[in-house]
């Protein structure tokens, strides 16, 4: 039976599909009866899902920078 | 046309407010990506010419990735060339060392001794967007290796394919599983650490 640090080591290759299946089946065994390791499945899968947004928008002046040197590139 | 689509159009057409808006909410993003390569004192003019090089071939831009894709390759070809130029390309490749960032929360039998904790987030989108949390996420990225945070910021905050990922950085798969592995770890356990405390 897997341990809490197996799961925790499969759990980017069981989020991206690349579990054999009868590794899938240990998993899913293993989720069953441990609940600490539902949630650390649960939250890290929502963690990867905020990782896109974590940088945030830039600010204005640094728009403005940006487009003061594409400009100046643009005329030379 | 979906909205993708309809903001290629614009800036194809040489629409300021449209490439503006690209600036906006790549920025950061590609700045994270440049500083995995080459370090903070050199990521901004890598950026900068990579927006210099996106706004002049945006009408070549075919639509088969997406655009933030699409500028990743630019700023990564800039990082790569400035290595080259200034003979660092070394820099880039670094050893495997060290265990499991989550190692240390497992008991010797192999289950958890200290149990994720309870998060309270209304939804994932903003999970680490928190004002609070900015500095500790800063803090975190920076102290990564720089391969380690160039898988995250590649693959899970860029979108960008493993195996071209595994080309760009010249890693292979198994190596390239094992950092992002360890990136995401780290950035959980900060995450659980900082929903328990509020603190980093």
């Amino acid at each position: 039976m897997l341990k809490c640090r197996d799961l925790v080591e499969h759990t980017d290759a069981l989020l991206a599909g690349e579990l054999s299946r009868r590794q899938r089946w240990a998993v899913r065994l293993h989720l069953l009866v441990c609940h600490h390791c539902r949630r650390y499945v649960r939250q890290f899968r929502d963690l990867l899902r905020s990782i896109p947004r974590m940088h945030g928008k830039a600010e204005d002046a640094e728009v403005d920078q940006v487009m003061q040197r594409v400009r100046e590139a643009r005329d030379d | 046309m979906d909205e993708q689509n309809e903001q290629i159009a614009a800036l194809q057409s040489g629409s300021e407010t449209a490439f503006r808006e690209l600036v906006r909410d790549n920025h950061h993003a590609l700045m994270a990506v440049a500083v995995s390569l080459v370090g903070h004192s050199d990521a901004e003019e890598m950026v900068q010419l990579g927006w210099i090089k996106a706004h002049r071939h945006i009408g070549a831009f075919e639509g088969r990735a997406s655009l933030r894709t699409w500028l990743t390759r630019i700023v990564i070809n800039e990082c790569k060339m400035w290595l080259r130029k200034s003979r660092r390309e070394q820099s880039i490749s670094q050893p495997l060392e060290g265990d499991s960032p989550l190692g240390d929360r497992f008991k010797p039998d192999g289950h958890w001794q200290i149990p994720p904790s309870r998060w309270h987030y209304d939804s994932p989108d903003g999970l680490l967007m928190g004002r609070e949390l900015a500095d500790c996420l800063t803090r975190i990225l920076d102290s990564m290796p720089g391969q380690q945070r160039a898988l995250l910021e590649l693959r899970d905050a860029g979108g960008m394919a493993f195996d071209e990922i595994c080309n760009e950085l010249s890693l292979s798969a198994s190596n390239a599983r094992v950092l992002l592995h360890r990136a995401r770890a780290r950035l959980f356990k900060l995450v659980d650490h900082y929903q328990e405390t509020g603190e980093c």
